[in-house]
């Protein structure tokens, strides 16, 4: 029988009862008992016909899911019937439900959700472990070729490297794409499959630099080509050198790396086609050949059954042999010394859980996000509070109804039942609507992770995970928010409940001492919540306010590759666009930097030094950036010692650096380092003697919270290389600059694309993605806590004086003045914040221990924010009791005598 | 009071299941007739208490020992739901009844030793 039957089968039920009690009358009276005897006898036999057709339900084996759905209509009724209260409640709740859920739904985007792939939890990710060095995952290409063939532990390897923004001409318009090279493997291995066409195959790889094929990702299918299914077979420019695309990878795969979204991949062996100079192809540092040259990211997938430590057992012998391999080639090599020997030989193999990708995003966003997480579920809590309240305030109002039901024979656990029926329905109400909310935040949370130095895309689709957890939410918020309400309810005497006057008031007083203490909590978890607001904002500003060394205001950056457009000398170039930039109006001085400022890719090296002393050198590493002359004069860097680079510090005069404070500390202590030598043959490949002509102060070259690094600053005219940032310092806001500055580089060439415009305070503000991320949505959901707290706290002062009228109305005729009256309630108001206050400090004293990593130039226990907490906290609470205050001095004693 | 009458029926229920099935190797009944026979054959010594003869035949056809039917009795112009006994019925009867002889032995057998000795 199915559920739905169980009405026809009732009445089916209530007939054979019926024909069956007649049946018995009739046979009563057949033996003479008079028809009024006859139907009371049969009755009395046949006993309680709504217990025999409950005990028959039962029988039926659907009794538990009857009772569940009556609870539900019953429920449903209940709530329509106070739709004020329900909305309230649903409101509230869906704000704390939503907000868990949308930061939910990006964590589970970012932090935890396994790749697009077939059996992710087998992939594995190859890292170096050196160390005088932090990890590392670059590989050589022979050294990954040696991998690949170790079958018996890896069921295949792949290998692939995001290279720079490439260009993409399509028809003749080119635009800028992320592109990556990957190893024929790489589909195959990871098993994505194409949707239109092929992915790149092994074959594609074998036949060395001889496959100019594209596979492009979907969106950038449907961006770029408005989903032509005619793609398959186009002609494309890449770098200005042709290629077919052949294929179209499944929708949900980005790459393999969260937060990135490739666009177009290529195999790695045409790397030397699309990237001259960084392939060097036939040179000593060719990236196919050269066994020290490791650029390539590294993944495998383990044979079924071999674990990941085995793995890593029989791998390790290989890799220390593409090691010895690798030095070896040194031989002959101007970087060639011990101390890189060493460095290359201590080198370890370790083998990573790959199943959600490359780690990087998850070290960037982790920490934020968790935090957010725990100020939402803090959130969550304050709302369960809130609501919490609200159903005892109702349980007061139902106490009547409650006692007749308990004096009717109902008994206390199935009421309890009844009563939690409701408040889940409440919680999915409000979860049903959350989820909506949460769908709506998300945009917006995307978008502030989004825009960056390196732009996080995510695929944060709500899917069922999410719903999963919304629903799990939900249901936990119900119970959390509806089992003391539930309990306190039907904890009702009957007897006195019915009474008509007799109103417990030690009951009234119990219920509403649980109530304060509710409050007290959700002022507490305000606290917590504001202070964790405060010192992260706080944190924001001091980032925004420090001064990194140099001057973000006024610099426009403008970032080109003349090499993407067939270059191969760019410093006639750079000398030729470098004047026109520097003599536009309103630009006070320019330069230009291979790396942005505060860009997130930064070269390092180790060097030599020829100082009083003799040669020194050590495994130090040392941040290398080119710059062209005028750059810390254009970037207002101190210049300590020595000069600037000049105009005349080009290829043919003698080689010059500048070094910064640190590298002068570290290599000749307190001695004038101008006049000294240094060699970075690892760098530039030369083992010459290079003139030190300066000194500048330490700047921040990555990121505002770095500490100082060691860094040489070396000529970029001497030095070139392929794409370069110019930096223009201009004497008004950088903007009015910006369409003269782009006009003349394309006067210079018309086809040097420009790959991005943006101020030096732009890029300040981006390398700021994860702080601005917690700073503003802790402000946010501060504020949220802070209204749903005050709203808390004046329902319950309003509800307080309302029920104290008759007690108000005895103490004013026996001549309390009104001004005492209002005294009382705030008096009471502020004991319950100050209480709330006592187990706020400490319990945010905990919290902001725990994200002291994340502050910047304040200590947790910083005393301004704390004291700002507790006085809005203050102020709030005098606004939310103003009126109750209000109302009660302004009680009418004749008439609150009279109700009585 | 309520509690008395529950715990009755719970010990009578495993019998009661069989009583009924044994009822209806005579032929199919309704309810009342169902009833009426038990309290009958044993000389009025079971009550039978309607409270826990439906819920049983519920049950009963629930397992599918039995199936039901309205039909109009022989003897009035009325119909009444008829409940038959079913060849899975039948066998379960066997079952039960075998059951119950052991379970009576073994009582037996624990009350008066004396009478299995002589």
């Amino acid at each position: 029988m199915r559920w739905w039957q169980i009405r026809k089968r009732d009445e089916d039920l209530d007939w054979e009862l019926r024909s069956d009690l007649e049946l018995e009358e009739e046979e009563q009276r057949e033996r003479g008992a008079s028809p009024e005897e006859a139907r009371y006898a049969a009755r009395r036999s046949f006993g309680n016909t709504a217990l025999i057709r409950e005990h028959t339900h039962e029988a039926w084996g659907w009794a538990k899911h009857e009772r569940l759905a009556r609870d539900i209509r019953y429920s449903l009724r209940q709530l329509r019937r106070s739709p004020g209260f329900t909305i309230t409640a649903v409101l509230i709740l869906a704000l704390g439900i939503g907000a868990v859920t949308a930061v939910f739904s990006l964590i589970d985007a970012a932090l935890l959700r396994m790749l697009p792939v077939q059996r992710p939890e087998q992939l594995v990710e190859f890292k170096i472990i050196n160390p005088d060095f932090p990890v590392n995952d670059a590989f050589s290409y022979p050294e990954f070729k040696s991998f690949e063939r170790q079958t018996q532990v890896l069921a295949g390897a792949l290998a692939f490297r995001q290279l720079n923004k490439v260009d993409v001409e399509v028809n003749g318009s080119s635009g800028p794409a992320t592109g990556q090279v990957v190893s024929g493997s790489y589909f195959p291995v990871l098993g994505v499959k194409a949707i239109q066409g092929r992915t790149i195959l092994p074959v594609d790889e074998s036949v060395g630099g001889q496959s100019p094929v594209a596979v492009i990702g979907y969106d950038y299918w449907r961006t770029r080509f408005a989903l032509d299914p005619g793609v398959i077979g186009k002609h494309v420019l890449i770098n200005n050198i042709p290629f077919t695309i052949v294929g179209v990878t499944e929708p949900e795969f980005y790459g393999v790396q969260p937060g990135e979204k490739i666009d177009i991949y290529i195999p790695l062996t045409m790397t030397a086609s699309v990237f001259p100079g960084f392939a060097d192809a036939g040179g000593p540092a060719d990236v196919l050949r050269a066994p020290f040259r490791n650029w390539l990211h590294v993944m495998g997938r383990l044979q079924v059954g071999v674990a990941r430590e085995k793995a890593s057992a029989s791998l390790e012998p290989v890799f220390a042999q593409s090691m010895r391999v690798a030095v070896d080639s040194f031989a002959g090599l101007p970087f060639d010394s011990p101390a890189v020997r060493k460095s290359f030989l201590q080198c370890r193999l370790r083998l990573d859980p790959g199943s959600q990708g490359l780690a990087a995003l998850r070290r960037q966003f982790s920490k934020p996000l968790w935090i957010v997480m725990a100020i939402v579920g803090l959130l969550l809590l304050i709302t369960c509070a809130n609501v919490a309240n609200l159903l005892l305030a109702r349980a007061n109002a139902r106490e009547k109804e409650i006692a007749l039901r308990l004096a009717l024979g109902a008994g206390k656990r199935r009421l309890i039942r009844q009563l939690l029926t409701e408040s889940i329905l409440l919680g999915l109400g409000g979860g049903a609507m959350g989820v909506g909310l949460a769908y709506w935040g998300n945009r917006g949370l995307l978008a502030l992770i989004a825009r960056g130095r390196n732009p996080v895309l995510l695929n944060a689709q709500p899917d069922l995970t999410v719903l999963a957890f919304a629903l799990g939410v939900s249901l936990l918020t119900a119970l959390i928010f509806g089992t003391i309400p539930a309990w306190r309810a039907t904890d009702v005497d009957p007897s006195r409940g019915l009474a008509q006057s007799g109103r417990s008031y030690a009951d009234a007083t119990m219920r509403h001492r649980l109530g304060k203490s509710l409050i007290v909590l959700q002022v507490a978890i305000a606290i917590v919540l504001m202070i964790g607001a405060g010192l992260l904002t706080r944190t924001l500003v001091n980032l925004r306010n420090f001064y990194p060394g140099f001057n973000p205001e006024n610099v426009l950056l403008l970032s080109v590759d003349p090499t993407v457009i067939g270059y191969k000398d760019v410093v006639p170039l750079y000398e030729q666009l470098l004047q026109r930039l520097r003599t536009l109006p309103g630009v006070q001085s320019a330069s230009l930097s291979v790396h942005e400022p505060l860009a997130t890719n930064v070269q390092s090296t180790t060097v030599k030094v020829l100082g009083p002393g003799g040669q020194k050198e050590d495994l130090a590493s040392v941040n290398i950036e080119p710059v062209g002359p005028d750059y810390f004069r254009t970037m207002e860097i101190n210049l300590l010692r020595g000069r600037d680079f000049l105009w005349s510090d080009r290829s043919g005069t003698q080689k010059v650096a500048v070094l910064n404070q640190s590298m002068a500390r570290h290599y000749f202590g307190n001695a004038d380092p101008v006049g000294r030598f240094v060699s970075i043959p690892g760098f530039v490949g030369d083992p010459s003697w290079i003139q030190i002509v300066g000194e500048v102060r330490d700047v921040k070259v990555h990121d505002l919270r770095e500490s100082e690094a060691m860094m040489l600053y070396l000529p970029l005219f001497q030095l070139p290389e392929g794409g370069a940032t110019f930096e223009l310092r201009t004497a008004m806001d950088p903007a009015y600059v910006q369409t003269e500055a782009l006009g003349t580089v394309r006067a210079t060439d018309t086809r040097l694309p420009v790959s991005s415009v943006k101020t030096l305070q732009n890029q300040l503000d981006d390398s700021l993605v994860s702080e601005r991320l917690v700073a503003s949505l802790s402000e946010i959901f501060g504020l949220l806590a802070l209204l749903l707290t005050c709203v808390g706290l004046y329902g319950l002062m309003a509800y307080n004086v309302n029920r104290r009228t008759s007690e108000i109305g005895i103490r004013m005729a026996l001549g309390a003045e009104r001004g005492r009256i209002a005294l009382m309630v705030l008096r009471e108001t502020f004991l319950l914040v100050a209480c709330g206050i006592a187990i706020g400090l400490p319990a945010a004293a905990l919290t902001a221990h725990w994200i002291t990593s994340q502050l910047f130039g304040l200590k947790p226990w910083d005393p301004i924010t704390l004291s700002a907490a507790c006085g809005v906290m203050a102020v709030v609470a005098i606004a939310a009791s103003y009126s109750p205050a209000r109302r009660a001095a302004s009680i009418d004693p004749m008439r609150a005598l009279r109700t009585e | 009071m309520a509690k008395q009458t529950q715990q009755g029926a719970a010990v009578l229920q495993g019998t009661l299941d069989m009583l009924i099935l044994r009822t209806l190797l005579y032929g199919p009944a309704h309810g009342h007739q169902i009833g009426k026979h038990i309290q009958r054959t044993t000389n009025d010594f079971l009550q039978m208490q309607h409270g826990s003869l439906y819920p049983a035949l519920h049950r009963l056809e629930r397992r599918g020992w039995v199936v039901s039917k309205w039909e109009t009795a022989p003897d009035r112009n009325r119909e009444f739901k008829y409940y038959r006994l079913t060849e899975k019925g039948r066998k379960q009867l066997l079952v039960e009844e075998s059951q119950w002889k052991q379970m009576a032995e073994a009582v037996a057998r624990v009350m008066w030793p004396a009478a299995e000795e002589s």
